[in-house]
């Protein structure tokens, strides 16, 4: 394991690299695109949620002055039932083609139903208007314990539940049933004096990123396809590509512009394949711009969940069993987040009985996508509800029962990997500590909640090159999406390895052509796993330049010893250069030094949080105000400690949204009536207290600083902790999200 | 968003006569253009000509002496949220201002814009919906969604009318200006919004070819306390789940005369009559506070899922009178 070490560049706070250029708005993202003939695309959405799809006329769309080509399912590639392992897990060809365009069913209202390209982009919204689609329209199916029903309308006559190995003969709209076991979970609850068993529902909500999806595509006439787009890895848009197009992945190159925020809802593709489809019938560039509505409409969202948990424990506070039921909306295609949220829902504790079941269930809304821990925090807001009121229930405190708890090395998750040195623990230490949670708190109507909560991380490939300046900086070529600020922590990683300043390195994000495979910036897994391929590129650069500085010398390779940004002779001879200078002496030994580095890397090393919230219920409005709000999270190693603070801010604010305001809010024919900004409400800076963090560092023992991801798991405890301090304030367990007025009127009693 | 062609206004005739004649919808006005852009992306209207009013001269500004304001039609939210008179004197105008939207649709959203915006509601805003209110058979929102509708007065039509502005002027005894073929008329604000029992297509007396030129406010008496509430889902920008316009004349902790205008619960500001006669001519006590909220709230009639804001309007009228007496 890494020893707590003095670093030069990592743990300090440099400007990032990007910041100039996004400030004075010079960064270039997808909508300012633009090239010589643009055409402008436009998607015709379903009006309808469930539909069968009878017939498409184009004709006075074609006819319509301006329009160049209208494209629908018949222009894909016939999609023959073909698994392909595309972006984050495994997505069945059929579906993902139809979610591009719908070819038989129309299964959300905003599907993609065709799309038209024209000389302006009025045009092509106008010829939408033109196309002709005859609808049989189908009741819808919102919800996902009536999904369940045997008797629910089924959205794909064909699917069929795959349980533990075996397919169901009757079709349903339950796509899977998974289950982890551990222990005996009747013995365990034989063992516990007191049980908690609660139900859980949550709503459907959006990552809510800024900027709208984009994609511009153009066929050169040597069937080059080159796609400009907004993502969060180029090089999985590129593999959804060649599976929907059918198309050599030789042929695509993916250029990643600037982003606008992702959070997991940027992985998927959604207009790229129809740019390019649009590209390939005019011989002409194609830009197709969401706006806001589509984006809510025709994207993914994380999905609404139905969750019911029972835990038991004994009345010295021993955890004996835990039990859970997840039944989580993956939209219109099999694939929700089911999994990873029972991967995580227990994950903090160990527990020696437990029985998780999940169910993934097809409904009338969009295809769910990832969304920052996608699944964890549906599953958190139930057991970390549940652990609560078992903490009260015990008269433990609530903090001290989870240490009490708590997970540590050589601990078997229920879903069976085995933790390795894992900084639990010291999150909910670093907690009990904080000022804030030894504050009083006792005015009327004020409570004060905790919750912890788990993402596991992942590694996967990433590639970096380096090349060396004569001025003594270094230029890094990356594949990896900035979405929050990994430029910086890349950079600064490779600096700690020259001993340079993290200013002395150049990085840029490239197309799909200019640097090795890197998967999606997703997972938590960029500073961690692209960090550690600049680490190795670094050292290979530093190996190069030890030979350079031997060939100069005149000595071996071993006489030469590079620290602090110092090469020096350790033979005897008098003999040193620092970086810079050895930079300007590369002609005269022998050339140019490119270092480069591709890695797989095993030990994403899995996060933990804990959260303290201090709020106030409005008694005659149900309005829940925050407070006072502090997060503490084991970071493995801060790299740069300010983007943690904002990684941990910014998921606790998404976190706070999901608790209190968001959610898709249906009508019974299933149309989403509140697809705005406007009405579909994320905090803003006057709903939030400044949101104090603590950064803890248990270094990883699988990355070479120690990193751990950090982006997804602070959105995991907000919801519970929220609820948990509602339950303080007024005596009250909410067990629905959003917790608004009318629900808190609700439950207070006063309706 | 329709083509359509754009005329830049110069004088009142000019404007009255490009809307003469064109019924609704043909030919609007557009002066900010925060709700009216939203509503032409979205296809809610679709007119062959917008005439901007902005060109208008002299119709911005806030004239404050002794005897009342005088405002612009054109005058930005903004301003008017800033105006250092208005915020001592008309404090209740100045909170109803700085409470709409966000600074940026402050800074351009104007008076008159915000006193003729129309519905939030839904169905209205979904251009595939043909409810009652835009010609068709039935409110969606009477059996459909109706968590942000109305309270109070609906039937046959259930929208909330949207603005923070129009309860304030109301409560202040405000007087509006309108500008039609024939010249100039005013009519006290309260009588300008109009209730669905009356015209479930409009929300006030406006005729096609009239527009609102100014606002005339009184300056309150001396010994007036006024103040606006609204609660909101979310800091901002959010519109009134319910609000109060409270102005009071007060000796001491005694109400000699209370003016309660409702926003956010009825398709028209509403002027709870019930709640002015529970305050006036008494001593503000926790109860007789109650009471006003009670008494406003007793015709209340609920949608399925509104019934929460009967009890935040009571609590909100009965917070603003204690806050009048004793904050
Ligand atoms: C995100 C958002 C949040 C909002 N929040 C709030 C809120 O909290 N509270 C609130 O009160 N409002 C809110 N609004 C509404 C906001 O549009 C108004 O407050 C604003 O004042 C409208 O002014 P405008 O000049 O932009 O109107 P425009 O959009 O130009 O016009 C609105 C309507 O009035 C008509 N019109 C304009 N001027 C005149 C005139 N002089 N005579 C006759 N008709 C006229 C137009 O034809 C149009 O139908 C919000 C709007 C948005 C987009
Ligand atoms: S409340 Fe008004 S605008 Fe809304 S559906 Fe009913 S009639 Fe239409």
């Amino acid at each position: 394991m890494p020893e707590k070490k003095e670093y030069k560049v990592i743990g300090t706070r440099p400007i990032r690299h990007d910041g100039v250029d996004k400030v004075t708005g010079r960064a270039l993202y997808g909508a300012d695109f633009h090239t010589a003939g643009l055409l402008h695309g436009r998607v015709l959405r379903s009006p309808h949620a469930h539909a069968r799809i009878l017939s498409i006329d184009t004709s006075r769309a074609e006819a319509y002055p301006g329009v160049k080509a209208i494209v629908t399912a018949k222009d894909l590639p016939d999609a023959a039932d073909k698994v392909a392992d595309l972006g984050e897990g495994a997505v069945h060809l059929k579906y993902l083609c139809d979610n591009i365009l719908a070819s038989d069913k129309a299964l959300y209202k905003g599907h993609a139903i065709a799309a038209v390209a024209a000389t302006n982009a009025h045009i092509a919204e106008e010829a939408c208007a033109l196309i002709d689609v005859a609808y049989e329209v189908l009741p819808p199916v919102l919800e996902v314990r009536q999904a369940m029903e045997p008797a629910a309308p089924l959205l794909h006559e064909t699917l069929k539940t795959g349980s533990l190995g075996e397919t169901a003969e009757e079709p349903s709209n339950v796509a899977s049933h998974l289950q982890h076991k551990k222990g005996d979970i009747e013995a365990g609850f034989a063992e516990a004096d007191v049980i908690i068993e609660r139900e859980f529902v949550t709503g459907t909500v959006h990552q809510g990123y800024i900027e709208p999806h984009n994609a511009t595509a153009l066929y050169n006439p040597d069937g080059q396809l080159t796609v400009w787009c907004s993502t969060q890895g180029a090089f999985t848009v590129r593999e959804q590509l060649t599976e929907i197009l059918q198309y050599p992945i030789s042929k695509i190159k993916v250029v990643p512009m600037e982003i606008g925020g992702g959070f997991g809802g940027k992985i998927n593709v959604y207009v790229e394949p129809v740019a390019a489809l649009l590209a390939k019938k005019t011989g002409k560039p194609v830009k197709v711009l969401m706006n806001r509505a589509d984006v809510f409409e025709g994207t993914g969202p994380t999905p609404a969940s139905f969750i019911r948990v029972k835990m038991g424990a004994t009345k010295d506070g021993k955890l004996t069993a835990a039990q859970t039921h997840l039944a989580f909306e993956a939209g219109a295609y099999p694939g929700s987040p089911v999994g990873a949220g029972a991967m995580c829902i227990f994950a903090p504790y160990d527990i020696a009985n437990v029985l998780i079941d999940g169910y993934d269930v097809v409904v009338n809304k969009p295809k769910s996508a990832p969304y920052r821990a996608p699944g964890a925090t549906n599953a958190a807001f139930g057991s970390e509800t549940v652990i609560d009121e078992l903490a009260k229930e015990l008269n433990i405190d609530a903090l001290e029962f989870r240490i009490m708890n708590g997970a540590k090395e050589g601990v078997k998750r229920a879903d069976g990997p085995v933790f390795p040195r894992i900084g639990f623990i010291e999150s909910v230490e670093a907690a009990k500590q904080h000022p804030h949670y030894t504050s009083p708190n006792g005015k009327k109507h004020h409570g004060r909640g905790v919750a912890s909560g788990f993402w596991f991380n992942i590694g996967l490939a990433s590639s970096v090159s380096i090349s060396v300046n004569p001025d003594g900086t270094i230029n890094l070529v990356e594949g990896s999406t900035d979405i929050g600020g990994t430029r910086a922590s890349i950079a600064m990683q490779a600096a700690e390895v020259l001993g340079i300043p993290a200013e002395s390195v150049n990085p840029s994000v490239v197309d799909t052509n200019s640097v090795g495979y890197t998967a999606v910036t997703g997972g938590s897994r960029t500073t961690f796993a692209t960090g550690y391929a600049a680490y190795e590129a670094a050292q290979d650069v530093k190996r190069q330049l030890i030979a350079r500085a031997a060939k100069l010398w005149e000595v071996d390779e071993e006489d030469v010893q590079f620290a602090d940004g110092e090469f020096s002779c350790i033979n005897g001879k008098e003999a040193q250069l620092s970086f810079h200078d050895l930079s300007a002496r590369l002609g005269e030994t022998g050339g140019p030094v490119v270092g480069s580095a591709a890695v797989n890397p095993p030990g994403a090393g899995g996060a933990f949080a804990t959260h303290i919230v201090d709020l106030e219920v409005d008694e005659d409005t149900g309005k829940v105000q925050i407070l006072r709000y502090t997060a503490t999270q084991d970071a493995g190693k801060a790299i740069h400690p300010s983007y943690v603070e904002g990684q941990i801010q910014g998921g606790v604010v998404q976190g706070i949204g999901w608790a209190l305001n968001e959610e898709y809010i249906y009508n019974a024919e299933g149309t989403m009536t509140n697809a705005s900004f406007l009405d579909y409400r994320i905090p803003t800076c006057l709903d939030l207290p400044m949101i104090d963090t603590v950064i803890v560092e248990v270094p990883n023992p699988g990355h070479p600083y120690g990193v751990r991801g950090v982006g997804e798991v602070p959105i995991v405890p907000p919801p519970a902790a929220i609820a948990n301090a509602i339950y303080d304030a007024i005596g009250i367990r909410m067990t629905e999200l959003p917790m608004s007025p009318d629900r808190m009127l609700k439950a207070m009693g006063k309706i | 968003m329709e083509k359509f062609s754009y005329v830049n206004a110069t004088n009142l005739e000019q404007v009255t006569s490009l809307l003469n004649d064109s019924g609704w919808g043909e030919v609007m006005v557009i002066a900010g253009g925060t709700d009216l852009l939203g509503e032409l992306k979205e296809y809610v209207e679709t007119p062959k000509t917008l005439v901007n009013l902005k060109t208008l001269p002299g119709m911005d500004s806030i004239a404050a002496d002794a005897t009342g304001l005088k405002i612009g039609a054109l005058t930005t939210v903004a301003d008017i949220a800033m105006h250092p008179t208005i915020q001592r004197h008309y404090t209740v105008l100045a909170q109803a201002a700085a409470s709409v939207a966000t600074p940026q649709i402050r800074n351009v959203g104007t008076l008159g814009g915000n006193l003729c915006q129309r519905p939030r509601c839904w169905y209205y805003r979904d251009e595939t919906v043909d409810c009652l209110k835009k010609g068709g058979e039935i409110c969606y929102a009477v059996e459909g969604l109706n968590k942000y509708h109305a309270i109070l007065g609906g039937d046959p039509v259930y929208i909330v009318h949207p603005s923070d502005i129009a309860p304030a002027l109301i409560a202040l005894g405000a007087t509006i200006k309108i500008a039609g073929p024939e010249g100039e008329k005013t009519m006290a604000v309260e009588e300008f919004f109009t209730l669905p029992a009356t015209n479930p297509f409009r929300e006030n007396v406006l005729e096609p070819n009239e527009i609102v030129v100014e606002v005339q406010v009184p300056q309150p008496k001396p010994n007036t306390k006024s103040l606006y509430l609204k609660a909101r889902e979310k800091g901002a920008p959010d519109f009134a789940l319910a609000s109060v316009a409270g102005v009071f004349e007060m000796s001491g902790s005694t109400c000699n005369t209370a003016s309660i205008v409702l926003g956010g619960v009825a398709p028209a500001p509403w002027r709870s009559k019930e709640a002015e006669a529970a305050l006036t001519g008494k001593m503000i006590s926790e109860a007789v506070s109650k009471q006003a909220g009670a008494d406003a709230v007793k015709d209340a009639q609920p949608l399925n899922d509104n019934e929460y804001k009967v009890v935040l309007t009571q609590n909100l009228i009965s917070r603003a009178a204690m806050m009048a007496a004793h904050a």
